[in-house]
């Protein structure tokens, strides 16, 4: 079995869920302060992607970043970067994507957070970014923990956008979901049985980690 | 937690392995298979590796025109190949490298010998073919069956695959009675495989003419590689396994 495809998957998810964690963190915490119809707006937009086909989303990026259309072109012309059919390119759609998945649970677990909590932080003199990063994060340990695996672990099961702007090129598109399903259209269904295996078995360890994680808390696992 | 996390981040942007310059071939679905063995063969001379990437020759095209980084580009008939060359992506004008041979099929046991019959008269089970709109070899079963006046008797029991590789699944997993696919999907079943087939009368459809470019992306990184491997497609050595794996040459 090849297993580029494999590790081609965790590294897609790997680089995707630390960008979600530097600028989904800042975000969620944003939303989570008191609302406006602005915040509804923008929380609404961030989490399509969630309800929205994926190939819809693909669709559009194609478009988008595509050599023909102005911005792709210029990305192009001025930084050599091409977002369709390469690695960047699925770096920054499995952003897109999986943006609910690190949004919601941190924004949720922030705005569920007594406001005692911040408050008791400045009065003690601690600044707005210190009270963050020393009191608030500690305190939903938990929904981090969360929200970065199952990230993780929704990248790892990404698909279709994958199949619109990816393009099933060895060592480069071509992530595990992908390979399945070369390797079924092209009739090699032993190849196929392993890497689904493999996928199963990643994804399940992951998903009974969050639970044995999470088991003393009474939310479900998205939460 | 997060040291940790961006630590091994930061660890895995690094290693981003750079892989070696190869041949870039986009494959029609059809031809997949056999330009895998071209592949092989091509590699065991020149010592040059050649990837192939397979789907309906449709979705190849729309995907060169977006902006693929293909090399080469071996669609399923002439129409997709000019369009690519029409709309400035390709550095040649298309060449036929094989022409096709639609065959009828069936891994659960149809009568395909009387194929005209059977499926005007048996009621069992769905009739795959490729998309017409996008897999030429769809065309090809499109135009047969309304040669033979069966299209509108059986449109309600087709369904129409994604591409070529599509249909041989439906076609080998029986979840399709009969299905209409390449010749040179026989040639690569082992023989414990339950398959009978049967060749569609070549004056029921359109030649399958099928063409190859160069692309305009080949230019980009070792195009002697690439034009090496153009160049080949047309030699006597090639030829010689596209017959042997089912397709007629000029």
């Amino acid at each position: 079995m090849e297993w580029t495809p494999i590790w081609l998957s965790l590294k897609l998810a790997a680089i995707t869920t630390f960008i979600l964690l530097i600028i989904g963190i800042p975000i969620a915490y944003w939303l989570s302060r008191r609302s406006s119809w602005v915040k509804v707006i923008f929380e609404a937009i961030l989490t399509m992607p969630l309800v929205l086909p994926p190939s819809v989303l693909g669709f559009y990026l194609l478009l988008t970043f595509s050599p023909n259309s102005p911005i792709g072109k210029w990305l192009l012309d001025y930084f050599n970067l091409s977002l369709v059919f390469s690695f960047e390119g699925l770096v920054v759609a499995s952003v897109v994507y999986s943006f609910p998945f690190m949004i919601s649970p941190v924004k949720s677990a922030l705005a569920h957070l007594p406001a005692s909590l911040a408050e008791a932080s400045y009065t003690m003199g601690k600044s707005k970014l210190e009270t963050f990063y020393r009191v608030l994060l500690p305190n939903i340990k938990s929904s981090l923990l969360t929200a970065t695996v199952l990230t993780f672990a929704h990248t790892l099961g990404e698909f279709g956008v994958v199949l619109m702007i990816g393009g099933k090129l060895e060592g480069v598109t071509k992530v595990a979901s992908i390979a399945i399903y070369d390797a079924v259209d092209n009739n090699q269904y032993g190849q196929a049985h392993q890497y689904s295996l493999v996928l199963f078995a990643i994804t399940f360890a992951i998903v009974i980690l969050v639970f044995v994680f999470n088991r003393n808390s009474s939310g479900g696992p998205l939460e | 937690m997060f040291r940790r996390l961006i630590s091994s981040g930061i660890i895995t942007l690094m290693v981003m392995p750079a892989f070696a310059q190869t041949v870039r071939v986009a494959v029609a679905a059809n031809a997949q298979y056999v330009v895998k063995k071209l592949a092989t063969d091509f590699k065991k001379k020149t010592g040059l590796t050649v990837e192939v990437i397979s789907g309906s020759s449709g979705k190849l095209s729309a995907q060169i025109q977006n902006g693929a980084p293909y090399d080469l580009f071996l669609s399923a008939d002439m129409d997709f190949a000019q369009s690519v060359y029409g709309n400035g992506f390709a550095l040649t004008k298309p060449k036929t490298y094989a022409y096709g041979s639609l065959i009828v099929c069936s891994s659960t046991g149809a009568d395909v010998k009387n194929w005209k019959k059977y499926i005007a008269t048996s009621t069992s089970g769905k009739i795959a073919i490729g998309n017409p709109k996008l897999a030429p070899y769809g065309k090809a079963a499109e135009e047969s069956l309304n040669h033979f006046a069966l299209y509108k008797a059986i449109a309600s029991r087709l369904v129409f695959a994604e591409s070529i590789s599509q249909v041989n699944t439906y076609v080998l997993k029986g979840v399709v009675n009969i299905g209409f696919t390449t010749e040179s999907l026989f040639y690569e079943l082992d023989a414990s495989q339950k398959f009978v087939w049967e060749k569609v009368d070549p004056s029921s459809y359109e030649p399958i003419a099928q063409g190859a470019v160069l692309l305009k992306h080949a230019k980009n990184k070792n195009y002697s590689n690439n034009k090496k491997f153009y160049d080949y497609l047309f030699s006597a050595d090639a030829k010689a396994i596209f017959r042997k794996f089912g397709y007629k040459t000029a």
